[in-house]
């Protein structure tokens, strides 16, 4: 997940909405095609031109403000899996992906700057660029957190402290990191629903949450597992952590499992919610507070996708729509009102709207 | 009992075969004789008297085993044996070299690439039908089912072409110990005799064990006071229904002494620890202690394979299970001996789509898709037939249900085309037009 649009940057925070401003309406404003399924996604300042890393092992580039949004390849010989993971810092892109390795890009020319290929021993899931954009995250199904020096590309540190299995003793999973607000910690996800919260600069843990309703082992009918924790943010003030996944699953050969966030003062340990969504399954994807904390946006999806927006007050929704598809990440504009996302062979920008009654 | 005339009623089979004489060509081995909707009845006395004895017991004589390991629910075939990366179908995992020049497999199986000389591939399987019941109904008898006749399966055939008689094992052991999509197994018009011993609730055998009250001195001394009685009663009258009573008592205390077999505590500690932690490891385990106390066919079914959503997180976890299970059931077989007279088979009733969906899955699919042969009677290292780049059509050497059965029998030297009669009814082992793939045959 990117995180260009947090304190730190150099993007001034909206002020915060009041209640009669809480989003009410989400709608489509448009939708574009892609290739193939985008997973993640990285954008320009002004949100206008955005990256996506997809499952043809490319990333593309599109303006959105042209009339007619036609995705366009960034450079060429990349990856040679899925893209799973994309950030900006500055004028540099950097992927990393199924292929295990991490590559930089000039994000004007598509050059590429950098390639570390062995960057993990395992899948590369997600990405996380620091505020300050001179830090990046990456996790892997090695089951490990790595920093990299954004600008030359060492690996400055390397933690662990997850099981490289399940309790049921199948490979796990690392799938989702995001840096706080502040800059000054790190969360990371894995397959069984376990958060850990460290020092963004030594790696020293400062929490452990579990969330264990976010994986669901079927011991009985299938044998094997689904879920995990898919996503996860800060609130800009850096004092709650969103986890995003699905809740417990009846069928797991399916995405049968209703949407699930769990919302945690994360340094007293205190669940603040614990939101299950009604009326659409799937995983939540992707997760950001909008501006003042006083909303949180979640989007995702099973076969089909969906993009909700709760009221950070009490919880509960303040409104929510299908997506063109099932959203992999999205990005909040600075000023709250534009979810732009990628996902199933799709893009799409979304608009909340505060409509008065 | 009854066999349907071409008129579609019902009529007596004993135009077929006599009751008097049916039973005396062996009670205990018809006495499961199957009906279909009360509408048939098979003749085992025409099935086991088409076969000389001679061939038979030299068959026997060779210990011949499978171990059939059932990816149930449908394994898919670009994350296990006929990866395409870099397709947009192929998914995000890479191909590995294995041991076999040429050969690649998905990344997901790295024990077994480096095993790749006990195993060929087929690559080419087009079965057609693509939902459970049906696609399963076809792999595990190797024919389209029938509303007339009941056709044994895979287990069943061997079992009546392998076991022996006289054996005090059980000829046909099923694991299957998940709930969703379980299935017994059917010895069909073989009957009874060459059912499964059907394992799901427990991994050992439920009822079997002495009563606590029935102490082991009384246990054995009873059994051979009715051995002796048998004995004295068989001499002076000779004949194959109380040959077959004396053999059903031997095999139920035969049976009950099994009961060993199927745990692996007996095992020691480090043969447990290299299956591993997982139930399929352990059942795999239960395979080969059964292989080597000569039972001649086991099947073990890994449930579920069915990734509708999240297949590539799936065939992480299961593929996992897969490769190091089945990877350390050839190592232990090789070391006892024992795989040079054991084939080991990877099946499920079909593969999965070559598109991806929104949740990430994969969906049915049996129109190009793969499955394994090890060990006894295959060529290693081959990689059989070839499907489109992006794997939605087979283009070389398609095979069907059919002609993989003439294959796995015409490795244990089983003649595929050999018929059994039931009724008038010729039904050829493997069916009718059915070829074996010998590019994988050794």
């Amino acid at each position: 997940m990117d995180e260009n649009n947090i304190p730190g940057s150099t993007e001034p925070q909206a002020a915060a909405p009041t209640v009669a401003t809480l989003p009410n309406v989400v709608k489509v404003q448009k939708a574009f095609s892609l290739p193939g399924i985008g997973f993640c996604l990285a954008t320009a300042p002004d949100m206008s031109l955005i990256y996506t890393g997809l499952s043809d092992f490319s990333i593309l580039r599109a303006n959105l403000s042209a009339e007619k949004i036609e995705p366009s390849a960034v450079g060429a010989n990349g990856h040679t899996s899925y893209v799973m993971g994309l950030v900006r810092c500055g004028e540099t892109i950097v992927s990393g992906g199924y292929d295990c390795s991490l590559i930089w890009w000039q994000a004007e020319s598509g050059e590429i700057i950098r390639r570390v290929a062995d960057a993990h021993g395992k899948w590369i899931r997600m990405l996380a660029a620091s505020p300050d954009q001179t830090r990046i995250a990456s996790v892997a199904d090695d089951m490990l957190t790595k920093l990299w020096d954004a600008a030359t590309g060492e690996c400055l540190a390397t933690w662990g402290d997850y099981d490289l299995k399940t309790p049921q003793g199948f490979p796990s999973m690392l799938y989702a990191v995001a840096y706080s607000a502040d800059g000054k910690w790190l969360a990371t996800g894995d397959r069984t629903g376990r958060v850990l919260v460290r020092d963004a600069t030594n790696g020293q843990l400062a929490a452990t949450i579990e969330t264990p309703v976010m994986y669901t082992w079927d011991p009985t009918a299938r044998r094997h597992s689904i879920g995990g924790i898919r996503s996860l943010a800060f609130s800009n003030d850096s004092s709650q952590l969103a986890v995003g996944g699905m809740g417990k699953v009846g069928n797991i050969d399916h995405l049968e499992g209703v949407s699930r966030i769990e919302v945690f003062n994360w340094q007293t340990g205190t669940r603040r919610f614990e939101i299950e969504d009604s009326k659409h399954k799937g995983l939540v994807e992707a997760l950001q507070f909008g501006p003042g904390d006083a909303y949180l946006v979640s989007a995702g999806g099973d076969n089909s996708g969906f993009v909700s927006v709760w009221n950070m007050a009490d919880g509960k929704l303040l409104t929510q729509d299908k997506a063109p598809m099932h959203v992999h990440d999205f990005e909040l504009s600075t000023d709250g009102r534009s979810v732009t996302a990628v996902g199933h062979q799709q893009g799409a920008v979304i608009d909340l709207f505060s409509v008065q009654s | 009992m009854f066999r349907i005339a071409k008129s579609g009623i019902c009529i007596p089979a004993h135009h077929a075969v006599s009751r008097r004489g049916f039973l005396s060509d062996g009670t205990i081995r018809a006495a499961g004789a199957v009906t279909v909707a009360g509408c048939f009845a098979s003749d085992m006395g025409q099935i086991h008297a088409l076969r000389s004895e001679e061939v038979a017991n030299e068959l026997r004589k060779q210990d011949k085993r499978v171990i059939l390991l059932w990816l149930a629910g449908g394994a898919s075939q670009f994350e296990t044996w006929d990866p395409k990366p870099g397709a947009k179908t192929g998914g995000p995992f890479r191909a590995i070299q294995t041991n076999a020049t040429g050969v690649h497999i998905s990344e997901l199986l790295p024990e077994l690439a480096q095993r790749m000389q006990h195993t060929a591939i087929i690559r080419s399987l087009n079965t057609k039908i693509a939902d459970h019941g049906r696609g399963a109904d076809l792999m595990e008898t190797g024919r389209l089912k029938d509303p007339s006749i009941l056709y044994p399966d895979l287990g069943a055939v061997v079992a009546r072409e392998l076991g022996r008689l006289e054996s005090k094992v059980p000829d046909y052991v099923s694991l299957y110990t998940s709930t969703e999509g379980r299935r017994k197994g059917t010895s069909g018009f073989l009957g009874a005799r060459y059912a499964p011993m059907f394992l799901s609730e427990s991994m050992i055998p439920p009822n079997i064990a002495r009563l606590e009250t029935v102490s082991e001195i009384d246990h054995h001394d009873r059994a051979a006071l009715r051995d002796a009685l048998g004995r004295r009663f068989a001499a002076s009258r000779r004949n194959h229904t109380v040959d077959s009573q004396n053999s059903a008592y031997q095999r139920v205390n035969g049976l009950m002494a099994s009961a060993e077999l199927f745990d692996i505590t007996k095992e020691p500690a480090e043969v447990q620890a290299r299956y591993g932690p997982t139930q399929f490891g352990h059942q795999c385990l239960i395979a080969r202690r059964l292989i080597e106390a000569g039972v001649p066919f086991v099947k073990v079914a890994r449930a579920w394979w069915d990734s509708h959503g999240q297949n590539f997180e799936t065939h992480q976890e299961l593929c996992a299970d897969l490769d190091h299970s089945m990877s350390v059931l050839l190592d232990d077989l090789e070391q006892r001996g024992l795989l040079k007279n054991t084939l080991v088979i990877t099946l499920g009733e079909f593969g999965r789509t070559p598109q991806i969906n929104s949740s990430l899955g994969r969906d049915h699919f049996a129109s190009a898709w793969s499955c394994s042969l090890s060990g006894l009677g295959i060529r290693g290292g081959v990689a059989y037939g070839k499907t489109d780049p992006e794997g939605h059509t087979v283009v070389e050497g398609e095979a069907s249900a059919a002609d993989l059965f003439a294959t796995i029998l015409s490795a244990l030297k089983i003649d595929h085309k050999h018929e059994y009669t039931v009724g008038a009814r010729p039904v050829p082992l493997a069916d009718f037009g059915s070829k074996p793939i010998a590019e994988v045959l050794s």
